[in-house]
């Protein structure tokens, strides 16, 4: 990104767009925008990172992780911080896992199809081209052709098998399921990427999470943020939204962010929130706007995410290689399924901070048991899900008194899987143990977890019924639209930065449509 | 296998003014003397700019060091000391293990404070060539509070006589004026700082000055009857302290193992990652001072910390870690929305958890897993369900503190921090069962040959 030479605009000028967020949300729609010709500053809470700022520590690697903290609530408070939730201009990209499924059709129409949940307001052919459009944008391997998908094509081969894939792949084998690998956006051949250089090919480090030091993961600070850059978009890094000020009319006329300790107004005659599934709903709740309905911080979605990890004879060491390198897809809509929609399977290597955490609070370990499962930890093989999560009003985000640095109201999230989430938890459990026994584990362990933080500010034909309309414009004021995983109507089962870059891409146009 | 010093020596001497101590400390400490470029041994060596006389240490210890080990000087060696201690913390020395240091009378970071007039004279000794026996008995008496023994004066004499004129003149010139404050830093790791009551600018009453800040855990050790000449003047005391200090403060918490420290000191590992690791394998500190907890909130966690990570050996002070965690206010992004802000749910889990805290400490494992568990009877702050809350929090918290620590790396054979270097190798074997020839041979598995590899 070409910061030395970035155009910049003053804060006496009227931008077209400001855009609060550079993560998947924001990026791919600052660059559309951007390239058109309008003026657009894309403001980021956290800081740029270059390569050799990332470490692959995970204690210290939590800089590019938001880590103000967030209160979690319910039957199963999720975990954020490095779980889910990124600081930095690329935004959560800095430490995705980069498991890059596509959405499936049946999860967008997955009330048509069983009654339950929400069908997309979206048409899943023009979406699944906006996923292509970001596959070919960013770079993303996997395999072809994709058994879930035979005219399926990826750019790059996939990333190398590691061992846990080996094991997972055997377990399957045994068992009659049809697995792959797994498309991921790494590269595993260098790359020239346009407007940041040349990208290098995945050196199987296994440290994605920590930030990605050789570029071969895409995130929006090495794909959409250059090429936005380039097309005369302006980031102001470490700069924290806190204020929204409306004209007459009722529409928003400008941001006030707080950086290096002064606040700044930044007028604008449209404004893009593209923070996420907690900070978007966080900032209209601080600032009551789009809100009449009530509406925002309501569905609260995250992934059922629970592990099974199986001890071998001889040692694993699943931290070497890209973490996820297999993908299964049978299970998006098992045959003896009490439950609807479905969930992705995929192989799980492991850091070891990561995996004593996934311990002590999904697995209430401690004492000699712990210490024995982290001395047997190289031994370990996993398997995970990413699993449908139906929307449900009792599943909220709301603020508390508490106040952040900023003196912004700290966001409280209440979720409870509800019975469909159990169903589907269990099933994929009983599944999972099953691979794990056919891979020839000596012994296994369940370890409970949420991913991904969506919903929040959904998209909804009926104004009464979501935030943001389909096109993810706010349902009262109009200059204002949302482009990030708030706005999904449900989970689907794909993890979520492909389907919400691909979103970005479509919002930017529909942005442009509207304007024309 | 005892800790090793390696100690600088002070302007116009060698290694050899620490023989005495090597003598005196031979069970329970290594202690070997380093000759510095101009000096001693080293006397015809070309440059002894503080640079230059930092790189020198820093090889020497790279050829030497190894397993837990200490760096020390005295005077002009105590600078050089601070620049190479400071680097090892920071990763950028190919160096690992440093536990601790010993200083005796240093010349601080900063500039030294040196009356102008006195600089001048000494500079005037080596105007004509190297100094002479009449000047260097002038500097022998004017740095010591009593006469030395023959043996340790006629030593005195014989490395002044040879030390380089360019080195004498580098330091009083260059080096001793030289700010390396900012350099060096802050080091937090065991210090012992020995001065004697009758030293001028270096001596006891100016070293809490001039030192406090740049190393924060200093124990300074005033010399009674002591000039500036402290390895010679007073070997029985110095050593006294030194075999006390090394006991009280750095015989404590698990060693990486050689072939660990050896990875982390190569090129595969970045200089951050290494300074990193380097730091969190520094010993705790036993008079650690709470923050957040008092003294017995700190108690509690500590025995709480034996049952929910326990360490075989030598243990890390993990609770103590915890504690200075939660003062830099670093948490893991979210906590339970039952609970209150880490502090205050740690103070309050605390004092809940005492009101039934067995004194035998047999009985404590059951009462912690019923707290835990969420079925405690303790009457407190919190009450049962928050108390599992908070004691979710402090486990993760505890067992992170110890994994972050390189031995604890070692212990369970993970070796991903060693991705690294330029351009940055990552792993070529992803096998089940298989490891790479540049891997510690306790990851286990094999080192893949012939067809297979």
């Amino acid at each position: 990104m070409n910061i030395e030479q970035m155009r910049t605009f003053g804060t006496d000028e009227t931008v077209d767009v400001v855009v609060v967020g550079t993560g998947a949300g924001g990026a791919p729609l600052t660059a559309e925008l951007a390239k058109k010709g309008l003026s657009v500053v894309a403001i980021e809470a956290g800081r740029h990172f270059a390569l050799e700022d990332l470490t692959p520590d995970e204690t210290e690697a939590v800089e590019i992780n938001w880590m103000s903290e967030r209160l979690s609530g319910g039957d199963d408070p999720t975990a954020f911080g490095p779980n889910n939730s990124g600081r930095g201009v690329g935004g959560s990209m800095l430490h995705w896992g980069a498991f890059t499924p596509r959405p499936d059709r049946r999860d967008l129409a997955l009330r048509t199809e069983t009654g339950e949940g929400r069908d997309w307001p979206v048409d899943p052919e023009e979406l699944l081209a906006y996923v292509e459009r970001v596959e070919g944008d960013i770079g993303v391997s996997g395999p072809t052709p994709y058994p879930w998908d035979p005219p399926r094509r990826y750019a790059y081969a996939p990333a190398k098998r590691n061992a846990p894939a080996n094991l997972v792949a055997k377990g399957c084998d045994a068992l009659g399921i049809r697995w792959a690998d797994a498309p991921a956006a790494v590269l595993t051949r260098a790359r020239l990427q346009d407007h940041h250089g040349e990208r290098g090919a995945c050196v199987n480090c296994g440290e994605c999470h920590q930030g990605c030091r050789t570029d071969a993961k895409a995130s929006t600070a090495n794909t959409y943020l250059p090429a936005a850059v380039a097309a005369g978009a302006e980031i102001r890094a470490e700069a924290m939204v806190h204020a929204i000020e409306l004209d007459a009319r009722g529409h928003v006329d400008a941001v006030v962010y707080r950086q290096n300790g002064v606040d700044v107004r930044q007028r604008c005659r449209s404004l893009v929130l593209a923070g996420g599934g907690v900070e978007t709903p966080r900032l209209l709740l601080h600032t009551g706007l789009a809100n009449a309905n009530g509406q925002v911080g309501r569905n609260f979605l995250a992934h059922g995410a629970t592990q099974v990890w199986g001890r071998f004879d001889e040692p694993v060491r699943g931290h070497r290689g890209y973490p996820s390198s297999l993908i299964s897809e049978d299970m998006m809509r098992p045959a003896d399924a009490d439950f609807a929609g479905g969930y992705l399977v995929q192989s799980l290597g492991v850091m070891p901070l990561t995996f004593s955490t996934t311990l002590v609070r999904g697995g209430g370990l401690w004492g000699p048991e712990l210490m024995q499962r982290l001395e047997q930890s190289r031994f370990m093989a996993g398997i995970g899900i990413n699993g449908e999560c139906l929307p449900s009003d009792d599943n909220r985000l709301t603020l508390v008194d508490e106040t952040d640095e900023f003196g912004i109201p700290r966001a409280r999230v209440m979720f409870t899987a509800g019975e469909n989430e159990k169903a589907l938890d269990a099933h994929a459990t009983a599944f999972m143990l099953r691979v794990m026994e056919a891979a020839g584990a000596r012994e296994t362990i369940v370890l409970a977890r949420t991913a991904h933080t969506i919903g929040t500010c959904r998209m909804s034909v009926d104004p009464s019924d979501g935030v943001v309309d389909a096109d993810g414009r706010s349902h009262e004021i109009p200059n204002l639209w949302i482009s990030d995983n708030s706005v999904f109507p449900s989970a689907i089962a794909a993890n979520p930065a492909l389907t919400i870059m691909a979103l970005s891409l479509r919002t930017a146009d529909r942005f442009l449509a509207s304007a024309a | 296998m005892p800790v090793t010093l390696f100690l600088l020596h002070a302007l116009g001497s060698s290694g050899q003014e620490f023989q005495r101590l090597r003598d005196l400390l031979d069970d329970t400490v290594d202690v070997r003397g380093i000759d510095l470029p101009g000096f001693g041994s080293l006397a015809e060596a070309r440059d002894s700019s503080l640079e230059t006389t930092v790189d020198h240490v820093v090889a020497h210890l790279a050829a030497h060091a190894r397993g837990r080990w200490m760096l020390g000087g005295h005077s002009m060696g105590g600078k050089v000391a601070g620049l190479v201690a400071s680097r090892v913390l920071r990763g950028d020395a190919p160096l690992v293990g440093l536990a601790g240091m010993v200083l005796m009378a240093p010349s601080p970071p900063r500039p030294e404070p040196m009356d102008e007039e006195r600089r001048e004279r000494m500079l005037s000794w080596v105007a004509e060539g190297t100094i002479s026996e009449q000047d260097a008995e002038t500097f022998l008496k004017q740095n010591t509070a009593e006469p030395l023994d023959p043996g340790a004066h006629e030593s005195a004499l014989t490395d002044l006589r040879r030390t380089s004129p360019d080195a004498w003149r580098a330091w009083l010139e260059t080096g001793s004026r030289v700010d390396a404050s900012a350099e060096v830093g802050t080091l937090d790791l065991p210090v012992l700082v020995l001065a004697g009551t009758e030293d001028a600018d270096l001596g006891a009453s100016a070293q809490p000055g001039l030192l406090a800040s740049v190393y924060p855990r200093a124990r300074f050790i005033p010399l009674d009857d002591t000039g500036h000449m402290i390895p010679l003047e007073r070997a029985p005391e110095a050593s006294e302290a030194i075999a006390r200090f090394v006991a009280d403060e750095i015989l404590s918490g698990p060693v990486v193992p050689d072939d660990w420290s050896a990875l982390i000191a190569g090129d595969r590992v970045d200089p951050r990652v290494r300074g990193i690791l380097n730091l969190r394998a520094v010993p705790d500190d036993r008079g650690y001072a709470p923050s957040v907890l008092d003294l017995a909130q700190l108690t509690l966690l500590r025995e709480i910390a034996d049952l929910v990570v326990p360490q075989n050996g030598p243990a890390i002070d993990i609770a103590a870690r915890v504690d200075a965690q939660l003062a830099r206010g670093e948490g893991d992004g979210w906590r339970n929305a039952d609970l209150p802000p880490d502090p205050e749910a740690y103070r309050a889990g605390l004092d809940t958890l005492a009101a039934s805290w067995p004194t035998d400490p047999a009985a404590r494992e059951d009462v912690l897993r019923a707290a835990i568990e969420g079925r405690t009877d303790a009457e407190g702050p919190l009450d049962a369900a928050r108390l599992k809350l908070w004691l979710e929090d402090a486990r993760n918290d505890l067992v992170r503190q110890w994994l972050a620590h390189p031995a604890s790396m070692a212990h369970l054979g993970y070796d991903g921090f060693a991705t690294g270097g330029s351009p940055m190798r990552g792993y070529v074997e992803l096998r089940l069962g298989r490891r790479e020839d540049w891997e510690p041979a306790g990851v286990g598995g094999s080192i893949a040959t012939g067809d297979a590899a």
